[in-house]
């Protein structure tokens, strides 16, 4: 198990953050779940953007 | 990759299109100058939340930023804030700062950006007549509805209908003054909008359907407006939503070709050479339908932004994606994919008065458009179901036990 620390992703579209560490347990998404592991399909929960917009947050 | 270490790109206008392509720029591997010029103050932002979170106090600045301030240092794009950009010279390649600086290019990016279209009828310029387009306009709206109590909203578009859902929860007594038929109008269908309008009139916003106004009342403050059919209403606040004007001074200056806004090609290419335009201010046949649009919308911003950037970087551009827009009132979240124009039937998934619930428009049996209520399932079904032909499937989208998935072949 990997002990890097969690990120957090931002949604270049609307700035929903998608947190590792939290998951997004409604859609499916399991705590913990790693950015790079989620379906490409995945869309973002907030606005429907795709996950290929989303970039590593630093803030 | 081809990095194109010597080269330099100037982007003019730092919104959401502009500041999106810088970055783009940077992610695609462009390792040469990039110049980022706007004339707000701020970096880069997101506006939707200005007439929704923001403008009821829930975020700070800093939350609206589309990166934070170290992202441009640590990516070597030069920011020039605060800063218009007067004179383009296409055969010199220049550009001219208002204050007289100029920036050389190789390659241009027109990204000015729409502004509020303004009304011109009397007591226009009233104080407290507020338009909503960006920082500094919140800024004087938020002032404003902090003293309010009764609102007149001018326009039944999105920015009426997200300002006066937020100005509600603010508990502000709103009016709305829509002069064509229904809230939407151009946008949505009909039972959309009707939707939103007894949603909205539940949460008390009175509304007025072909209600023109003639005039604003007041002496220094708008204390009232006057219909052309004479009506004549209190308000001690108004907000003026009628649409947004591209800014194309600039290009029309420099004989770019102009009609309603800057006209490019599917890559976003004026027909300057190295000279694009992308964002609210591109007037650009969309790569999957025989007509031009422009489309004034943050998904369309990014996609022209990646267009561009990978035009610029050798890379292949993406697939083109379907119009697609949300927008949040109250606790509604309204995402829509497609255009309506072809649609001649729909069918409704869910239960309209529940407010919850996916309205899915063919064009015979295709689908062309989804327009969906809180519910994201369904909006995120739609946006793959676009263009396919459902046939005999057309029925069975209203059957909520057959799961969306059945449909995605």
């Amino acid at each position: 198990m990997s002990h890097q620390e969690y990120k957090k992703w931002q949604c270049a579209t609307c700035g929903e953050i998608y947190d590792e560490e939290l998951g997004a347990p409604d859609e499916g998404i399991a705590p913990g779940t790693r950015f790079e592991d989620i379906p490409d399909t995945w869309m973002c929960p907030n606005c429907g953007a795709s996950k290929s917009d989303f970039a590593i947050y630093v803030g | 990759m081809n990095t194109q270490s010597d080269k330099n790109i100037v982007i003019v206008g730092a919104g959401h299109a502009g500041g999106s392509l810088a970055a783009f720029l940077r992610q695609y591997g462009y390792q040469g100058r990039i110049t980022l010029i706007g004339d707000e103050a701020s970096v880069p932002y997101h506006r939707p939340p200005l007439s929704k979170a923001w403008l009821k106090g829930e975020i700070a600045l800093e939350a609206l930023y589309l990166k934070p301030q170290t992202f441009y240092d640590s990516q070597n794009i030069e920011l020039v804030l605060g800063n218009r950009v007067v004179t383009l010279d296409p055969k010199e390649k220049v550009v001219y700062l208002s204050g007289g600086e100029s920036r050389d290019y190789d390659e241009l990016v027109i990204a000015t950006g729409a502004n509020s279209r303004r009304l011109n009828i009397p007591g226009s310029d009233l104080g407290n007549v507020f338009y909503l387009r960006n920082l500094e306009d919140a800024k004087k709206l938020a002032e404003g509805l902090r003293v309010c109590s009764r609102l007149a909203v001018i326009g039944g578009g999105y920015i009426g209908l997200e300002c006066a859902a937020t100005a509600r929860a603010m508990g502000i007594e709103v009016t709305l003054f829509e002069r064509t038929p229904r809230a939407l109008e151009r946008v949505a269908s009909e039972p959309l909008s009707a939707f939103l309008t007894r949603y909205h009139a539940t949460k008390g916003v009175e509304f007025c359907f072909e209600a023109s106004v003639a005039e604003i009342l007041g002496a220094d403050r708008a204390s009232g407006i006057r219909l052309t059919d004479g009506r004549v209403f209190q308000c001690d606040a108004v907000l003026v939503g009628v649409g947004a004007v591209p800014n194309t001074e600039l290009a029309v200056a420099a004989g770019l070709e102009c009609s309603n806004g800057i006209v490019v090609d599917e890559d976003c290419r004026t027909a300057l050479p190295s000279v694009f335009a992308i964002g609210d201010v591109a007037m650009r046949p969309h790569p999957l339908f025989q007509r031009n649009f422009r489309i004034e919308s943050v998904p369309s911003a990014m996609e022209q932004a990646k267009r561009v950037a990978s035009y610029l970087t050798g890379k292949a551009a993406s697939a083109a994606e379907q119009p697609w827009f949300w927008s949040d009132q109250y606790d509604l979240k309204l995402q829509m994919v497609g255009l309506l124009g072809d649609a001649n039937q729909h069918v409704v998934r869910g239960d309209i008065e529940s407010g919850k619930f996916c309205i899915f428009h063919f064009s015979d049996d295709r689908l062309v458009a989804a327009e969906a209520i809180n519910a994201s399932p369904e909006f995120f079904a739609a946006k793959k179901l676009i263009g396919v032909e459902l046939a005999e499937d057309k029925a069975r989208l209203s059957d909520m036990s057959v799961p969306l998935n059945e449909f995605i072949k």
